[in-house]
């Protein structure tokens, strides 16, 4: 049994199929093995969990494809969610020049 | 080579239904609609919220690609357009121009209008009289065995989170690559729902004038969000999306691809048109989920389904939000959340949920559901279809309005 899913080998997310406790040691299923990683924070179902620590501004990879930047440094066994990560597409908040990002 | 039993139709066709639809030239022609098909077993109608008064051209094309559209899908055996009068509004929409299109799928197509009739409750019982002789003659073709070759099947996700990328998708995808090995079509859509992953789509596109189309496409839509000046998180993903773990549209938009298998794309449509090939195709739309069934009815899909994730669905059999949206193709709804399938027993066709807790792959789950969909094509009612669902439907428009 696995508790996270990373989809491709280049991911530096999992995505939790359970809920997941602060402390929790989990196992994630990745396309070629399984490994297993300490959860710093708690994690609802269908979230993400950080592979590898991630610095304020890095690119937030899943299904081998960027799925926007992290917007705070996230350690390793982190929650990676809208609150910590930001499109960078369709982004009209940035064009009217109110957006957060820099 | 797989097959299912259909109702033959001119022109090589096979439905998965027997129709009659009763369609309204102009908003104003719902009300007598309504009456006839609340009054006649077996027909359709399609009602929708916004109509074509006080729209440009394109909109107005629009409206009538939807109602020829439904007309002209396999499931429909005859129809009949309700109008005011011969040549009442606008070109587009009226009611013997709406007829001479639907014609030319070689279907019976019949006229009524309120001037002929003589009033309006006049127009609606002989609206009644003759969807009633058209119900007979219908029940009067036979289902038989004909190739899956004949089935286009139409999906949109709904409800999307984690699994949707993960399970619901992907096995999905798996189905579409069964049905189009053995000579169907898939048509898939959401064109927002491509941004942050139409590079890969383009690339899948067999020629490159469609993969231009579609990119285009994208970024005429991504152009538009940015306009609004606002961050399009918030609008697409939805809250409830973002609450169940989808934090980007980005994000949202790879997993909602899956959905499209591993195909090559053999088209790339308009809104609410129809393919011209066998294959995969992709076509322009809206992810509403009272607009984008119907627009997949509209293309020739003889069965729509809803691809739900539904993890943040209210317990104990949730509303949904789509039932029989699709007109004249069943909805069927599938789910690859296993919270979402216990949650709504009533309402899911198909779970495949078991990829989640581990205990069955994206294949398997995948070859299952393609036996569901031709169960479904030949007869099976669907959850949905097993009650009488109505609400307005949406059309996609582009506006502006005047």
């Amino acid at each position: 049994m696995f508790h996270a899913l990373q989809l491709e080998t280049v991911d530096n997310v999992a995505t939790v199929v359970t809920e997941v406790d602060k402390g929790t040691v989990l196992t994630v299923q990745t396309p070629s093995e399984t490994l297993t990683i300490t959860s710093v924070d708690s994690i609802p179902f269908g979230h993400k969990i950080a592979l590898a620590s991630i610095e304020q501004g890095g690119t937030v990879t899943k299904y081998g494809r960027p799925i926007g930047r992290a917007t705070s440094s996230i350690p390793k066994g982190g929650m990676v969610g809208a609150h910590n990560v930001e499109g960078r597409r369709g982004r009209g908040d940035l064009v009217a020049g109110r957006g957060a990002s820099k | 080579m797989n097959t299912f039993l259909g109702f033959l139709r001119p022109g090589d066709m096979a439905g998965t239904r027997n129709h009659v639809l009763v369609i309204p030239a102009g908003r104003v022609l719902s009300i007598a609609a309504t009456r006839v098909t609340n009054y006649v077993t077996g027909t359709k109608t399609a009602i929708t919220g916004g109509g074509e008064v006080g729209r440009h051209k394109r909109d107005r094309e629009r409206v009538a690609c939807l109602l020829t559209g439904f007309a002209k899908n396999p499931n429909t055996y005859a129809t009949i357009v309700l109008g005011a009068k011969k040549g009442f509004g606008y070109r587009e929409t009226e009611a013997y121009n709406l007829a001479h299109e639907i014609a030319k799928a070689g279907k019976p197509v019949e006229v009524l209008t309120v001037e002929e009739s003589g009033g309006l409750e006049r127009l609606v019982e002989d609206g009644i009289a003759m969807a009633r002789r058209f119900v007979h003659d219908a029940s009067l073709v036979r289902r038989e065995p004909v190739s899956a070759d004949r089935l286009t099947i139409g999906v949109k996700c709904g409800e999307s989170d984690a699994t949707s990328g993960i399970a619901g998708n992907p096995s999905f995808g798996k189905a579409a690559d069964l049905l189009i090995q053995d000579g169907g079509s898939v048509i898939f859509s959401e064109t927002t729902e491509l941004i942050g992953a139409e590079t890969d789509m383009a690339e899948r596109c067999a020629d490159p004038a469609d993969a231009k189309r579609l990119l285009e496409m994208v970024y005429e839509i991504e152009e538009l969000a940015k306009r609004t000046g606002e961050d399009i998180r918030g609008i697409n993903p939805l809250p409830s999306n973002i609450s169940a773990g989808i934090s980007t549209l980005e994000e949202k938009s790879l997993g909602a691809v899956r959905k499209a298998g591993t195909s090559k794309i053999m088209g790339v449509l308009e809104y609410a048109t129809q393919p011209r090939k066998k294959g995969l195709h992709f076509m322009d739309g809206w992810m509403s989920a009272f607009s984008l069934p119907m627009s997949l009815a509209a293309a020739g899909c003889q069965i729509a389904i809803y691809q739900m994730g539904g993890d943040v669905l209210p317990s104990n059999d949730p509303p949904m939000l789509a039932h029989d949206n699709a007109v004249v193709a069943p909805l069927m709804i599938v789910t690859g959340n296993p919270r979402t399938a216990s949650k709504a027993p009533r309402s899911i066709d198909f779970s495949a949920g078991a990829i989640i807790t581990g205990e069955s792959t994206v294949e398997q789950m995948g070859e299952a559901l393609y036996a569901k969909i031709l169960s479904i094509a030949s007869g099976e009612v669907t959850k949905g279809e097993t009650i009488r669902y109505s609400d307005p439907l949406e059309p996609y428009y582009l506006g502006p309005v005047f």
